[in-house]
């Protein structure tokens, strides 16, 4: 496995002596990163500046020396998912496939602070899904062995333990769920999502990638292929067309996330992603109760409380499929009704904010990585409600797809031929509502 | 919350229906080919942009229709008039009667779509 080269991702180390020094000579930082104008030609281009183009970026111009790379955004960098998720961060997946891919992420994450030099605020408190139906239960042993095998972290505990993990919780038998133990996950977390993308810009920057935002993909360029214009099975990626002109480049890699079904029309490739809006909200800050991160399947509902006392409140997607990220005073009270079942204490807090962004959900919860029938077209998407989480190994191993040309045995199980061949890599049943 | 044409009983509340997702043509049981099975269960459009999809009225007339809705705005177009037939013929327009089971249902969409 390739490892990050160390250290040095920006031109100016962030540290408290860089602070004082600052402090004291009233200088100001610079720009974290830089804008361009657009070349004629790249050879790579990435759109979608979310932490998976990022990241795939920062990779291929740090562990390949692939630096004539450009990022593509239509709006702002990180103003997609990966600036509107809840940060759950681990690995109890369901699939041995899945669990390796997402602990190699979590691996990641735990020395990004230093490899990045940035503060992710990367916050280990432990992940609890919790059982309220024999049959869940079951699901949750399954799960915990599974992890196991692979080293995970993982276990089943039953409601004392859980009371002592996160007292605020109601664990008797009155509720209408009650909790009948929980799947424990203690390396899972939350993390500052925003410091993330930040983070990878810098580094990719820093790296020599040009970052464009404001630039908005309203074309594929393909040559050959069997559709009208060349695009399609068996063509060929010849560049892009943008609000600013059109770039020419071998190799288009779609990070769009909840916009990847429009992005590889464009290229004559269908996927079989449906994009759903999840919404999430957040209340009034209070003192710090909630030290663990808590998810229950059956009321669809999760939550965390940040470090500065916020609860972050989740829930599973909404039924609309659509591009619309307007929020629904049904997600809100259908979340309230849920929460208070599990938090009774709670029912006077404020909330502050409801937010939605897109999700692009697949048929079985795993993403679509790899190559495409239309060579130089490679996906990244499929992220659905989870796809945060696996931004620094999507990263490193695209980009070690795109340097190699061929797929690396990680993301091997996500390639899109599974599709027509029934390999299907299930996680419906640790993805659905803990995200 | 959408208000959705149900040809029915009116518009209705979204909660009161489930969307079944794009109206998808099925492909000959009998000949078709592995491809055409896996285009069939999982490829889907997506557009930012008009689609023609399949409601479920869960709890009002429990019929099954296909309406046409903008995917970026959520306005519905051509909501169909009870005894249309509805959405495009090449799909398999699911219509089951008050019992409307899911298994019904299925029972019905084995018949080739013309
Ligand atoms: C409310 C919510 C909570 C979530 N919680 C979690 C969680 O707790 N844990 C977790 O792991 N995941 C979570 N997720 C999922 C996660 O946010 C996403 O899977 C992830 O951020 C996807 O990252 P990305 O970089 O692939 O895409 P995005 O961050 O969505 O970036 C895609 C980018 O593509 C750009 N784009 C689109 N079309 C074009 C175009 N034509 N031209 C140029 N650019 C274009 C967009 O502007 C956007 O910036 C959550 C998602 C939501 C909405
Ligand atoms: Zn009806």
């Amino acid at each position: 496995m390739v490892s990050i080269r160390k250290p040095n991702p920006g031109p100016l180390r962030y540290s408290a002596a860089t602070l004082a020094r600052k402090g004291l000579s009233g200088d100001d930082w610079p720009r974290v990163w830089r804008d361009h104008d657009l070349k004629k030609t790249y050879d790579v281009i990435i759109i979608g500046g979310g932490v998976h183009g990022l990241a795939t970026a920062y990779y291929l111009a740090t562990n390949h020396g692939i630096t004539n790379v450009a990022v593509l955004d239509k709006g702002y960098l990180g103003g997609g998912g990966s600036g509107r998720n809840t940060a759950i961060v681990r690995s109890n997946y369901l699939t041995p496939e899945g669990v390796a891919f997402y602990d190699r992420s979590l691996s990641l994450y735990n020395t990004m602070a230093a490899d990045l030099n940035i503060n992710v605020m990367f916050s280990e408190r432990g992940h609890m899904t919790l059982a309220h139906t024999d049959s869940a239960l079951r699901t949750m042993h399954w799960r915990a062995e599974v992890n196991k095998l692979q080293g995970i972290d993982s276990s089943v505990i039953d409601p004392q333990e859980v009371k002592k993990l996160a007292p605020s919780l109601d664990v008797t038998s009155h509720p209408r769920y009650p909790i009948l133990g929980a799947l424990h996950h203690p390396p899972g977390g939350i993390i500052r999502h925003d410091a993330v993308v930040w983070g990878y810009a810098r580094g990719a920057d820093h790296a020599g990638v040009h970052l464009h935002q404001k630039t908005e993909v309203l074309d594929i360029l393909c040559e050959g292929g069997e559709l009208a214009e060349g695009k399609g099975a068996g063509g060929k990626v010849t560049g892009v067309r943008t609000n600013r002109g059109d770039i020419s480049a071998p190799i288009v890699v779609n990070c769009t996330a909840g916009w990847g079904s429009l992005i590889s029309n464009m290229a004559g490739v269908k996927l079989p992603i449906v994009t759903h809006p999840l919404e999430a909200a957040v209340t009034e800050p209070v003192k710090v109760f909630l030290p663990a991160v808590v998810v229950s399947g059956s009321l669809h509902v999760y939550v965390s409380q940040t470090d500065r006392g916020e609860l972050v409140f989740g829930a599973s997607v909404d039924p609309l499929a659509t591009y619309s990220m307007r929020g629904s005073l049904s997600f809100t009270e259908e979340l309230a009704g849920h929460i208070l079942e599990l938090m009774p204490g709670i029912s006077k807090m404020r909330l502050l904010r409801q937010w939605a962004g897109l999700c692009d959900m697949t048929p079985d919860y795993s993403p679509i990585m790899g190559f495409t029938p239309v060579e130089g077209h490679l996906t990244d998407v499929g992220w659905g409600t989870y796809g945060f989480k696996a931004g620094p190994v999507s990263g490193e191993q695209m980009a070690e797809c795109i340097a190699t040309q061929q797929t690396p045995k990680l993301i091997a199980p996500f390639k899109l031929s599974r599709f027509e061949t029934g390999e299907l890599v299930g996680e419906k049943g640790a993805a659905a509502v803990g995200h | 919350m959408l208000l959705v044409p149900c040809p029915h009983c009116g518009p209705r509340n979204q909660s009161d229906l489930r969307l079944l997702g794009e109206a998808v043509p099925r492909p000959n049981p009998n000949t078709a080919t592995r491809k055409e099975w896996g285009d069939y269960l999982y490829l889907r459009e997506n557009p930012a942009d008009w689609v023609t999809e399949t409601w479920y009225c869960r709890v009002g007339c429990r019929q099954y229709f296909t309406v046409e809705r903008h995917q970026a705005t959520n306005e519905f177009r051509n909501p169909p008039l009870p005894g249309d037939k509805v959405g495009n013929s090449t799909y398999t327009t699911i219509t089951v009667g008050s019992s409307g089971s899911q298994r019904g249902a299925n029972a019905n969409s084995e018949e080739q779509p013309s």
